[in-house]
């Protein structure tokens, strides 16, 4: 997942994640991108449109 | 130093509870584990808690009261003494006597609420920990280990009962087991400016904007001064292909009061809207707050109802902790609880919620015009919802029976 720079870290994305894959730090997204199953529901949820699929 | 890097040893502590997350339902559950008699971690992994804040920031007054929390002007910055509901066309309903809807009564400023709750949680005794991040959890004898970060360095707390008060992304519950996670079409995507130049009709009254202008949720201007006001609103992302932040861009342009503001602030945040999930506890594990979906669905409002909650798990864990018995069956009377003050009512409030989310613009407009004649005894959300069924044949179909 492409985190763009405007991202806020409010951890909406990782609320939605239907396989609990986001780690939300301070101001760093952690992607398990191994276990995503690109359902792309964090991208649809952002309020600011911060994700793209890679 | 927490761990040795060179050597790998992970430091281990040890305790009765260890709350995950410092918002307003983890520090109460903090301060009342702590005040139970239980040894108490709290930890969160921002470096200020409270900030930044996802939140329009109101409280009820009988919520705070009841929680027994004095209000105090360093974070309850603004009375509101009314409200303002406005159709898309327009047309506005005012209704300014005795407020008791669960919104309304004080704006906060959060960043020093959140903190001002943390305290009282550490001055109860509970242990505070600043940007510490909880990154995952393991069963370990008759509790659970939590590996967690801090200043790039890890280490562990072993404690007896886990209290997951996390917020809207909700991985502890998860970790347990719990379905704590929120479907996509049941979190409100919020976006928020805090504004200066807002020109309100009247300074004291919150305001609600309804309509398409934000499918799924609401948009609302809450005053925190004079001509300073939290604009925001909140859609349910499935609903539209626009983004929150897209609405509130266009809100803020259309909309009288905000035609000169200045925002000073950015917020975003979501807000699990879907009513609180079945289960909110199991062997050594309780979650409270927005993690356990304890929001208000109607309105999106969670501080006081988290609280509420956050008061019920920490007495529960405090109880549990001096019977030593940390099983599912003991900490089910959280749940119990929880259902019993608030169960029924957040189930009513998401039937309600469902309902105006199917009405169309034009049969929102006609509803304003409805109550344009409509006296209120009393200004509390079951009263509105009252008067609503009284002025639309479709709504007592749909909640004729429920109020
Ligand atoms: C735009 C918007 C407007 C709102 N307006 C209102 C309103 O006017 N009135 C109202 O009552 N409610 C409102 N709400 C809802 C309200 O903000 C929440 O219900 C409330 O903050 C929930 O409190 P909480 O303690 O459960 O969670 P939070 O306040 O979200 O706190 C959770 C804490 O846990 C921390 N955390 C998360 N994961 C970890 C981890 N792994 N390790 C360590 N720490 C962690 C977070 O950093 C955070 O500090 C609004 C929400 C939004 C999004």
């Amino acid at each position: 997942m492409i985190v763009k720079e405007w991202c806020m870290y409010c951890g909406e994305c990782a609320g939605v994640c239907p396989r609990n894959l986001i780690e939300v730090k301070e101001t760093v997204l952690v992607f398990d991108d191994e276990q995503c199953k690109e359902c792309e529901i964090c991208v649809k949820c952002c309020p600011i449109d911060a994700l793209e699929k890679n | 130093m927490i761990m040795d890097n060179k050597i790998g040893l992970i430091v281990m502590i040890e305790t009765d509870v260890l709350v995950i997350g410092a918002g307003p339902a983890g520090s109460t559950a903090a301060k009342h584990a702590a005040l139970g008699g239980a040894k108490v971690i709290l930890v969160e992994k921002k470096s200020e808690i409270g900030a930044p804040k996802r939140c329009a920031e109101g409280v009820s007054k009988e919520g705070l009261k009841l929680l027994g929390i004095e209000p105090d002007p360093r974070w309850a910055v603004k009375e509101i003494d009314g409200i303002r509901l406005v159709a898309p066309n327009g047309t506005d309903v005012w209704l300014n006597d005795e407020i008791k809807l669960p919104e309304a009564g004080y704006i906060l400023e959060r960043k020093v609420f959140d903190k001002f709750m943390a305290m009282d949680a550490g001055r109860a005794g509970a242990d505070i920990k600043i940007k510490t991040l909880a990154k995952g959890m393991r069963k370990e004898g008759s509790g659970y280990v939590v590996t967690c970060e801090t200043m790039g360095e890890l280490f562990e707390i072993k404690a007896k009962i886990i209290i997951a008060a996390d917020g809207p992304e909700s991985h502890v519950g998860r970790w347990a087991g719990i379905k704590t996670g929120t479907k996509a079409k049941n979190m409100e995507s919020g976006v928020q400016f805090e504004m200066c130049n807002v020109e309100m009709e009247d300074p004291d009254v919150l305001e609600f904007y309804f309509g398409s202008l934000a499918p799924g949720g609401y948009a609302w201007i809450f005053p925190k001064g004079n001509d300073i006001a939290n604009v925001g609103l909140a859609v349910i992302a499935t609903e539209t292909d626009k983004t929150a932040y897209q609405y509130l861009l266009d809100f803020v342009d259309n909309c009288p009061a905000t035609k000169n503001a200045k925002a000073v602030e950015l917020n975003i945040g979501g807000d699990p809207v879907g009513g609180m999930i079945k289960q909110m506890s199991d062997d050594n594990v309780l979650v409270v707050g927005d993690a356990a979906g304890q929001v208000n669905p109607l309105t999106g409002g969670g501080i006081i109802s988290g609280m509420t909650c956050g008061m019920f798990a920490g007495k529960v864990a405090a109880e549990a902790i001096t019977e030593k018995d940390y099983s599912a069956k003991r900490l089910s009377a959280y749940d119990k609880k929880c259902q019993e003050e608030l169960g029924s009512k957040l189930n009513k409030y998401l039937k309600v919620k469902d309902y105006l989310s199917s009405l169309s613009d034009s049969e929102l407009d006609s509803i304003a015009d409805a109550f344009q004649n409509v006296e209120f005894e009393e200004i509390s959300t079951t009263e509105l919802i009252k008067k609503l069924i009284k002025v639309s044949p479709k709504a007592l179909l749909k909640l004729g029976k429920l109020f």
